[in-house]
């Protein structure tokens, strides 16, 4: 198996299985695939089609039954909860279809947390949080609660927090599946722009191969837990 | 996290359930004060005691006796069959130079009581007079003295007990200023070496004050007199004492003995070495050192009597903060779900909710300390009223020293947290795939 160098994530024979009961569930099974750095690529399939539950072993929310993952030539598999968290916290970041913006805290509090928890000295803090606004259109809304917000500027926020510490990669999970059609396409423009600006890997989960084909230039299919097909867009 | 994050996210937690916050931080102030009120308690009495007993000055105080003495034969022959009486050194004045050279040894001076007649204007009464040393004058019965106490240590001035003053006025406080004429026996060498002569003598005196109280607590015998007189001026009258008669039948006639002394220390921490070393002078010593010690000892189980029902407020308490991080806990889930995929690592979970339980043992326990010392007053308060109902003097029976103060407030502290360890576990272990799934 040759690494691609550069690489920003490898999966090789990545699996996960869970018990259930008597029987055992493949989610994922002998996954293998890389994504070069500063690329954009999606990952499609049906529901149940372990698309997200590969996408938190590339978090690093859940642990591999076998093989390997490593992301930007660090080895996840070899990792402990410390080590996971700190991977967590400094290397990827990660949006959901749900946004996940802690409910009680304003926009600007809530992306502060990972750089709380990366232990960002305060006066920088105050300065990243209010340039992560900028960069994301909402340094009015920052006093805001989530509720107060639209569907569009949660995600766009949540986007703001899961850079906050400047990882190389960002993972999504349906990040338009809860917005309506435009709303969706201001958060896929964000995520182009933070894409070719920034360099920011992207890795998206979605089941609209539409949207896929439109922003991402690699697509991986997935199916009952493999991966059946990666089509790469010519340039 | 650094502290400072880990504390403003705690009180952001806390605000956000406030009532349910404030109620169990409630339950840990009842708690903590339910423990000051009770340890102040303890420790106020057992202050209260000690001032009392040691104003007395009874613990600075060591009563030696010689081994002649006859009350003394029969104890020393029971315990101690090598012990003869008749070898035993006679308790005299080189004696008295001896103890008084002692370290630590303030004063020495001999317990002088004896019988006389008191003429009062028309009034005569036979009576039991005392030495009073110059010393009794920081004692708690003489400080409250009406009057005044002695200007001088041979002063020709009398202390009377408060009943005896009845018995001359009816408003027993006239008598102050006024002079009474002691008649008494005063003891004058003999002819020869093996005898002396009693001849009765008269003396003016003029009462400077009246005792309410008994001296030394009413615990020695020269408090059973009713007139007190300076112990110099009653050693420059060669008052004629009961003792006397034993000495004319000893060996050592003529020479000046005493029955007993009164070895008064700088302070209590002397008592047990004076005691030691007038026991090999072959003396008779004797303290109330071993009574404190009980006291003391008494007092310690109280204060963990006390200590203990304190606690269990407090306990119960504990189980109300586990309670509400559990319910945090579960109400919380999907935030500590995200706050993970965020990067908190499992210790920094845990440590928020340490926080969050100790925050809510700090209020409860500053909480706790202000309402126990509230508790605290309000009981001091009662008593004295029914002191004073009693026509009693107010006392202070409560006492909430720092360090009790401090020891609260951290052991409530500290006992938030233990209570914290298992909602904290629960939290650490929450798996952010399940905490974070789509709902």
């Amino acid at each position: 198996m040759n690494t691609e160098i550069g690489a920003a994530i490898e999966a090789r024979g990545a699996s996960r299985y869970y018990k259930m009961g008597d029987t055992t569930v493949h989610a994922v099974e002998d996954v293998s695939f890389s994504i070069a750095r500063g690329e954009f690529a999606a990952l499609l399939g049906p529901s149940g089609s372990g698309k997200s539950t590969l996408l938190n072993l590339l978090a690093g929310l859940d642990h591999l039954s076998a093989g390997k993952i490593l992301v930007a030539g660090r080895d996840l598999s070899t990792m402990d909860s410390e080590a996971l968290a700190r991977y967590r916290r400094l290397s990827v970041g990660m949006i959901f279809q749900s946004f996940n913006l802690v409910p009680t805290m304003t926009l600007a509090d809530n992306i502060e947390l990972p750089l709380r928890f990366a232990e960002t000295p305060r006066a920088e803090r105050r300065d990243r949080v209010h340039e992560l606004l900028t960069n994301v259109g909402l340094a009015h809304r920052a006093a805001h609660k989530p509720t107060e917000l639209s569907g569009g500027e949660q995600q766009r926020g949540a986007i703001a927090r899961a850079l906050a510490n400047r990882p190389a990669v960002l993972l999504a999970d349906e990040p338009t599946g809860n917005l309506d059609s435009r709303n969706g396409q201001e958060v896929m423009t964000l995520l182009r722009e933070l894409n070719e600006n920034m360099g920011v890997t992207v890795l998206m989960v979605t089941h609209e191969p539409a949207l896929a084909s439109q922003y991402a230039r690699k697509s991986l299919h997935m199916a009952d837990g493999r991966l059946i097909e990666i089509l790469e867009a010519s340039r | 996290m650094i502290r400072q994050d880990l504390f403003e996210l705690a009180a952001r937690n806390m605000r956000n359930a406030r009532l349910r916050n404030a109620l169990t931080t409630m339950g840990i102030a009842v708690g903590v004060a339910s423990l000051v009120a009770m340890l102040s308690l303890g420790i106020g009495l057992q202050s209260f005691a000690n001032q009392k007993l040691m104003k007395s000055g009874m613990f600075q105080t060591v009563f030696v006796s010689g081994k002649q003495d006859i009350r003394n034969m029969q104890r020393n022959a029971e315990n101690d069959a090598d012990n003869k009486p008749e070898d035993a050194p006679v308790l005299n004045d080189e004696a008295r130079k001896k103890i008084a050279a002692l370290p630590g040894v303030e004063e020495v001076v001999p317990d002088v009581r004896a019988t006389g007649e008191v003429v009062y204007g028309d009034k005569t009464n036979f009576t039991l007079l005392a030495g009073l040393p110059m010393s009794a004058r920081d004692e708690d019965a003489v400080e409250n003295v009406k009057g005044r106490f002695f200007s001088s240590a041979n002063a020709d001035e009398v202390l009377l007990q408060r009943d005896f003053a009845k018995h001359l006025e009816k408003d027993s406080d006239s008598v102050l200023g006024k002079t009474l004429t002691i008649r008494y026996a005063e003891r004058q060498a003999g002819e020869s070496s093996t005898s002396f002569s009693i001849e009765r003598k008269e003396k003016q005196f003029r009462i400077v004050g009246v005792l309410d109280a008994e001296p030394f607590g009413g615990m020695r015998m020269i408090s059973r007199a009713r007139v007190f007189l300076p112990t110099q001026t009653a050693e420059e009258m060669n008052l004629m004492q009961p003792a006397d008669t034993q000495q004319l039948v000893r060996s050592t006639p003529g020479e000046r003995t005493y029955s007993m002394l009164t070895v008064r220390m700088k302070s209590a921490a002397y008592a047990e070495k004076v005691e030691e070393s007038v026991k090999q002078m072959n003396y008779s010593a004797y303290s109330y050192l071993d009574a404190t010690k009980s006291i003391r000892r008494f007092f310690a189980v109280l204060d963990m009597f006390l200590g203990i029902f304190g606690s269990l407020a407090l306990a119960v308490a504990s189980l109300a903060i586990v309670n509400t991080l559990v319910m945090a806990v579960l109400e919380r889930r999907r935030e500590i779900g995200i706050m993970k995929a965020l990067g908190a690592s499992d210790a920094d979970v845990k440590k928020l909710f340490f926080a969050e339980a100790a925050t809510m043992g700090l209020i409860g326990g500053v909480m706790g300390v202000v309402l126990g010392w509230i508790i605290g007053r309000a009981i001091n308060f009662g008593t004295n009223i029914y002191l004073s109902k009693m026509k009693m003097p107010a006392e202070n029976l409560w006492t909430v020293p720092l360090w009790l103060v401090a020891a609260a407030i951290v052991f409530a502290v500290l006992v938030s947290v233990l209570a914290g360890i298992y909602p904290a576990a629960r939290a650490a272990r929450l798996d952010p795939v399940q905490a974070l799934r789509y709902e």
